[in-house]
C-alpha cells in the first residue's frame, strides 16, 4: 500500500512538471498547446540520442536534451503561437495539433516508430520505512518538490514572475501599464516547454520510449490544469499529486483503468466548478 | 443588389429552391458512381453526413470539439448492440445508432457546453477517451473488445442492405435527409440564435435568451447526426471496431470541416469529398501522412480560413458584383 503511494507520488511529480508550463500558457493565453505533449517526447529520445556521446552519463545527458529543445519551442511559439494570440482559440488548437502531427512524424522519420527501452540511470534502491524504492524514483519526487519551490521564488520575487502573475488576473490591465505582455508570454512559454522536456527525460527511464508516449500524458495533465485551475500554481501542484496518487491506486486494482480515472474526476470537477467563459 | 440589369439576360433568372439543390447533390454523386466504385461512394457519403454533423457545431456554433468520434462511435456501438439483442430491422436500428449518439450528447451536454474553446474540445476530447476505454477494456464483454463483433441486419422488404446499390441508395437517402434537415435548421430562427452565440454570446445573453438551452439542443443534433453516420458505417460494413471510437482520429473530421470551409453546409460536404479523396488516393503516394496532415492544417489555420469551398464563394461573389 505504502509502496503504491510512492510511485503515485512519481507520476505526480512527472505530471506537475508537464502541467504546469499548461497551466501557465493556459491561464494567461487561453491556448491549449498540444506541442507541449511533443516537446515531452522530444525531450525524451533527445536523451535517448545523447547518452551515447556522454558515455552513459544520464544527468549530463538530461541536461543537453532540455537545453536542445528550447530553440524548439522557441521556434513553435515564434511561427505558430505568436501569430494566434487573440485570433481564435480553436486556431490556436489545430495549428498546436498539427505541429504535433509534423513533429511526432518527425520524430518517426528520424528515430524510427519502435519504442526503445532505457535503463534505470541510477539503479540503487532505497528502502524507507519498510517500503523499497528505486532511488531515481525519490530523485523525481525531490525535483518536482525543488522546481515548485523554484518557481514559487520565481514569481514571487522576480520582476518577470510578478508580470506574469500580475498577467494571469488582468491582462489588459498590465498591457495598459505599457508592458508588452506578449513578450512574458513567450518567455513562460519556453519554461513552460522545457519543464515539459524535463519531465519526459525523467520518465523516459521509467516506461519506453516511443513516439506516441506524449499525447496521453498532454491529456492527464490537462485533466490536472482544469481540477487545480487555471493558471492557478498551487492547486496544480495539489492536483497533481493527487490524481498521481489516484491513477497508482486504481491502477492497483484495475491497470487497464488508471487513465480513464483521471477523467471522470476531471468531469466531476467541472461538474461542481464550471468554466463558464 | 448594386449591379444594373442586364437588358439581355432573361428576367426569370435561375433560383437554388431546396428541391433543386437537393437534387444537384443527389446529381453530383450519381455521377461520382462511374468513377469511385460503389463501395467508395458510399463511404464518402457517410463521411459528409458525419462532416455535417460536427460542423454544425463547429462552423455554425463555433464550438470546436476535438472528440466527435465518440458520438460516431456511439451510433456504432448503438446500432450493432440493438441489432444483436432487440431486432434486426435496419431502419429502426439506424434510429437505435441516431438514438444512442444524442443520447450520449444528451447525457455529457450538460457538463461540456458550459465551457467554451480548448476547454470544450479537450473535455469532448477526455470524454472520448473514456469512451474508447469502456468499448475496448470496461464493457468488453458487451462490445467484443479489441477485435470487435459483427453484425447482421434482416432484409427491409425486397431490400437487402447487404447489396451494394441498396446500400448507396439508402445512404445518399439519409445525406439529402440530413442536408435538408440542416438547411432548414440553419435558416430557421434557432439557426440564426445558435450563429449568433457564435459571433457573441454575452450580447445573446443579454437580450434575454437562455444560451445554455441553445447550446445543449445544438449540442444533441450534433452528436445525433454523428451517431447516424457512425450507424450507417456499420450497417455498412456489417461489423463494429473500436476504430470507430478512436480518439486519434478526430483529426480526421477537424481536417475536412476546415479544409472544406466551416459554417456553410456546402462547405461541410466539399471538405468530406476532399479529405476523403485525399486519404483514399493520394495517401498511398505520400510517404509521411501525418506529416502532410500537419502542413495542410497549418495552412489551412493561417492562409486559408474560409475553405475550398468558402474561396470558390467569395470569387463567385465578387465575380458578380456582389460586396
Amino acid at each position: 500500500m505504502l509502496s503504491t503511494l510512492a510511485y503515485g507520488l512519481t507520476i505526480g511529480a512527472i505530471l506537475y512538471l508537464v502541467s504546469v508550463g499548461l497551466s501557465l500558457t493556459f491561464g494567461t493565453m487561453r491556448i491549449v498547446n498540444f506541442a507541449h505533449g511533443f516537446i515531452y517526447t522530444l525531450g525524451a529520445y533527445l536523451l535517448l540520442t545523447f547518452l551515447p556521446f556522454s558515455g552513459g552519463h544520464f544527468w549530463l545527458s538530461a541536461a543537453a536534451a532540455v537545453l536542445c529543445t528550447i530553440p524548439v519551442s522557441y521556434l513553435i511559439e515564434r511561427c505558430v503561437v505568436r501569430r494566434l494570440y487573440g485570433v481564435s482559440i480553436d486556431y490556436a488548437i489545430i495549428a498546436t495539433y498539427a505541429v504535433v502531427l509534423i513533429g511526432v512524424d518527425l520524430i518517426k522519420w528520424v528515430w524510427g516508430a519502435t519504442p526503445k527501452p532505457l535503463a534505470d540511470p541510477i539503479g540503487i534502491e532505497l528502502t524507507l520505512f519498510g517500503v523499497t524504492l528505486p532511488a531515481f524514483r525519490v530523485v523525481i519526487i525531490a525535483l518536482a518538490v525543488v522546481v515548485a519551490l523554484a518557481l514559487w521564488l520565481f514569481f514571487k520575487y522576480t520582476v518577470v514572475g510578478k508580470i506574469v502573475v500580475a498577467a494571469l488576473e488582468d491582462k489588459d490591465a498590465v498591457r495598459g501599464l505599457g508592458i508588452d505582455v506578449d513578450r512574458y508570454f513567450s518567455y513562460v512559454f519556453i519554461l513552460g516547454s522545457c519543464l515539459a522536456a524535463l519531465g519526459g527525460v525523467l520518465y523516459a527511464p521509467i516506461t519506453s520510449v516511443h513516439p506516441y508516449m506524449g499525447f496521453m500524458t498532454l491529456l492527464i495533465s490537462f485533466a490536472v490544469v482544469i481540477v487545480g485551475g487555471l493558471g492557478n500554481l498551487k492547486g496544480t501542484f495539489i492536483a497533481a499529486f493527487a490524481l498521481g496518487i489516484l491513477m497508482a491506486l486504481t491502477g492497483r486494482y484495475w491497470g487497464a483503468a488508471s487513465e480513464a480515472v483521471v477523467f471522470v474526476v476531471m468531469a466531476a470537477a467541472l461538474v461542481i466548478r464550471p468554466i463558464e467563459v | 443588389m448594386k449591379h444594373e440589369v442586364d437588358p439581355a439576360r432573361p428576367v426569370t433568372r435561375f433560383r437554388w429552391t431546396p428541391l433543386r439543390e437537393l437534387g444537384a447533390i443527389a446529381a453530383l454523386f450519381l455521377v461520382a458512381v462511374p468513377v469511385l466504385g460503389l463501395d467508395r461512394s458510399t463511404d464518402f457519403i457517410i463521411f459528409c453526413i458525419f462532416v455535417l454533423g460536427f460542423d454544425l457545431l463547429y462552423g455554425h456554433m463555433g464550438r470546436l470539439s476535438f472528440g466527435h468520434m465518440l458520438y460516431f462511435g456511439a451510433g456504432a456501438y448503438g446500432i450493432t448492440l440493438f441489432a444483436e439483442h432487440v431486432s434486426r430491422n435496419p431502419i429502426l436500428a439506424v434510429a437505435a445508432g441516431i438514438g444512442a449518439g444524442a443520447l450520449v450528447g444528451l447525457a455529457l451536454g450538460p457538463i461540456i457546453v458550459r465551457t467554451t474553446g480548448a476547454c470544450f474540445a479537450l473535455i469532448n476530447l477526455a470524454f472520448n477517451q473514456i469512451g474508447y476505454f469502456l468499448a475496448v477494456v470496461a464493457l468488453a464483454k458487451y462490445t467484443g473488445g479489441e477485435d470487435g463483433m459483427s453484425a447482421s441486419f434482416a432484409r427491409l422488404g425486397p431490400l437487402d442492405f447487404g447489396r451494394k446499390p441498396v446500400m448507396f441508395g439508402f445512404a445518399l437517402a439519409c445525406l439529402l435527409l440530413t442536408f435538408y434537415f440542416l438547411r432548414r435548421l440553419t435558416a430557421s430562427p434557432y439557426g440564426l440564435l445558435v450563429k449568433s452565440i457564435k459571433e457573441n454570446e454575452v450580447r445573446v445573453k443579454f437580450l434575454g435568451y437562455d444560451t445554455f438551452r441553445y447550446k445543449w439542443g445544438t449540442f444533441v443534433i450534433s452528436a445525433g447526426i454523428s451517431g447516424f453516420a457512425g450507424a450507417l458505417a456499420i450497417l455498412n460494413y456489417a461489423y463494429v471496431t473500436p476504430s470507430f471510437m478512436d480518439p486519434n482520429r478526430n483529426v480526421e473530421v477537424i481536417f475536412a470541416s476546415l479544409i472544406g470551409g466551416p459554417g456553410s453546409l456546402y462547405g461541410a460536404l466539399t471538405g468530406g469529398v476532399l479529405y476523403m479523396s485525399i486519404s483514399n488516393y493520394l495517401a498511398s503516394y505520400i510517404p509521411h501522412w501525418e506529416m502532410f496532415l500537419g502542413i495542410a492544417l497549418l495552412i489551412a489555420v493561417f492562409r486559408f480560413r474560409k475553405g475550398v469551398w468558402g474561396f470558390f464563394a467569395d470569387r463567385c461573389a465578387r465575380r458578380a458584383g456582389r460586396p
